[in-house]
């Protein structure tokens, strides 16, 4: 029993496979989707997404979006979106770093709060990377 | 733009030389046969015609090139693009028969001009949807996108237009800056259902104005009450924030800004393959006009070798005889 996801961007395809389980993370919490699971239709922020493949896991770094789960078909849209193989671990930890600095010397609602999401995001990058596989 | 410049030249062409010769010339369009007796025109203004013709067709023969090379680009990103509304046409459906209060055509053109006829037929596909559209307590309004389509609708429908919007493609067209652009019209205009009209991209000849319709929440609760595949909907739980509604806007939100990002990269797509066509056949149409200049300069040569070497011959028997 089997997955079909499809994880979509505005720019391209991410993701098209079948997959055992995922495990999604919505601004509720995390949920984990096996076959059979109840349809859904959900936000998803910005968070990992973790896949598994025959018990190996990959993790895809997505930057918030919809997921609509139905008749064991997922079909995720994210803003962006990037697979843990293709992050330069190096690269990812210079960001995060760098968002830290701006969220420090962010002055004024708004740029805490762009500061904020910039740090979210790179530390689902960061974490991305490190995803046991 | 080009072809009309090339008619005026023509035109002038047949007022420069003596009017006799002019009235005469008229009859026989661009041919030059000037009666006995009298000079014919100089070889040199059928050849500075020759030239700026030629360049004309330098010109358009360039321009179809760069329109091909930027086509190939954007095709890739609007192929990437379409997979993106795809889900929510099956999760929400597709009503573009939905009878609601306010209606928003949302024109989608280009900034700039010499790409055939799509701008008009976006223009004359928005104008039906509106008379369509229009009715007792309804009210429908326009958002343009693109400088040619502001200009045509300014013309006669000013009072109804919402919101314009020019040189989107000054910078590469990217998803954020179409989610900005969304968001924007979003807070500036209210609706309960948004049309967007654009030409959609089959290939290189063919593109075709299309509609794509959005409803906001609120005419999505009335929709799926009334059944369907919006019905369907209450199947679905729904998570991710407090109440059913915030998603349900979140969703059409998010469905706007794709299905917009998807129409103008289709509409860019559909302007240079327009454009491409158009400067193609104004080269050829200057390449055919080219071939007739050099029929009428050779025979303008000819005839003024003619009558220089009758001349001479008439003024040498003169002599003699």
């Amino acid at each position: 029993m089997t997955l079909k996801l499809c994880v979509l961007t505005p720019n391209r395809i991410i993701l098209d496979s079948e997959v055992k389980e995922i495990i999604l993370s919505t601004n509720s919490g995390q949920i984990g989707v096996l076959p059979n699971h109840a349809p859904i239709a959900t936000a998803v922020d910005i968070g990992l997404l973790r896949i598994r493949l025959n018990d190996q896991w990959l993790g895809v770094a997505l930057m918030g979006g919809f997921a609509r789960i139905g008749n064991d078909e997922i079909i995720i849209l994210g803003n962006d979106g990037e697979i843990s193989t293709d992050i330069n671990p190096q690269e990812a930890q210079e960001a995060l770093e760098i968002a830290e600095a701006t969220l420090r010397k962010a002055k004024g609602k708004r740029q805490v709060i762009e500061a904020n999401l910039a740090l979210r995001r790179a530390r689902t990058r960061v974490e991305a990377v490190n995803v046991i596989s | 733009m080009a072809m009309a410049a090339l008619r005026r030249e023509g035109k002038r062409f047949l007022l420069s030389p003596n009017p006799a010769i002019a009235v005469r010339s008229a009859v026989l369009s661009d041919e030059l046969t000037a009666p006995l007796g009298t000079r014919s025109i100089s070889t040199q203004v059928v050849r500075n015609r020759m030239k700026s013709v030629k360049n004309i067709q330098k010109i358009t023969k360039a321009m179809k090139m760069v329109a091909a090379s930027k086509l190939r680009a954007v095709q890739v990103r609007t192929e990437n693009s379409r997979g993106l509304w795809q889900p929510f046409t099956a999760l929400l459906g597709d009503t573009p028969s939905v009878d609601v209060k306010k209606n928003v055509i949302v024109t989608i053109s280009s900034d700039k001009g010499l790409c055939g006829g799509i701008n008009s037929t976006s223009v004359k596909v928005s104008k039906a949807l509106y008379k369509l559209t229009a009715g007792p307590e309804k009210e429908t309004q326009y958002v343009i996108l693109g400088e040619k389509g502001k200009v045509q609708l300014i013309r006669d429908s000013k009072a109804s237009i919402a919101l314009t919007i020019t040189e989107i493609q000054k910078n590469p067209l990217n998803y954020t800056q179409v989610s900005v652009l969304a968001d924007d019209i979003l807070k500036n205009v209210e609706f309960d259902a948004l049309r967007i009209v654009y030409n959609k991209f089959h290939s290189v000849v063919s593109f075709i104005p299309t509609i794509s319709t959005i409803l906001s929440p609120e005419a999505v609760e009335k929709e799926s009450e009334a059944g369907g595949k919006l019905g369907d909907l209450d199947l679905y739980e729904v998570e991710g924030g407090e109440t059913k509604s915030e998603v349900l806007q979140n969703l059409a939100e998010f469905q706007f800004s794709c299905v917009l990002f998807n129409a103008v990269l289709e509409n860019a797509c559909s302007e240079l393959g327009a454009r491409m066509s158009a400067m193609d056949s104004s080269s050829r149409n200057a390449g055919d006009m080219l071939d007739r200049l050099t029929l009428t300069y050779n025979r303008t040569r000819q005839a003024s070798i003619t009558t220089e070497l009758i001349e001479i011959i008439s003024g040498a028997s003169a002599l003699t005889g």
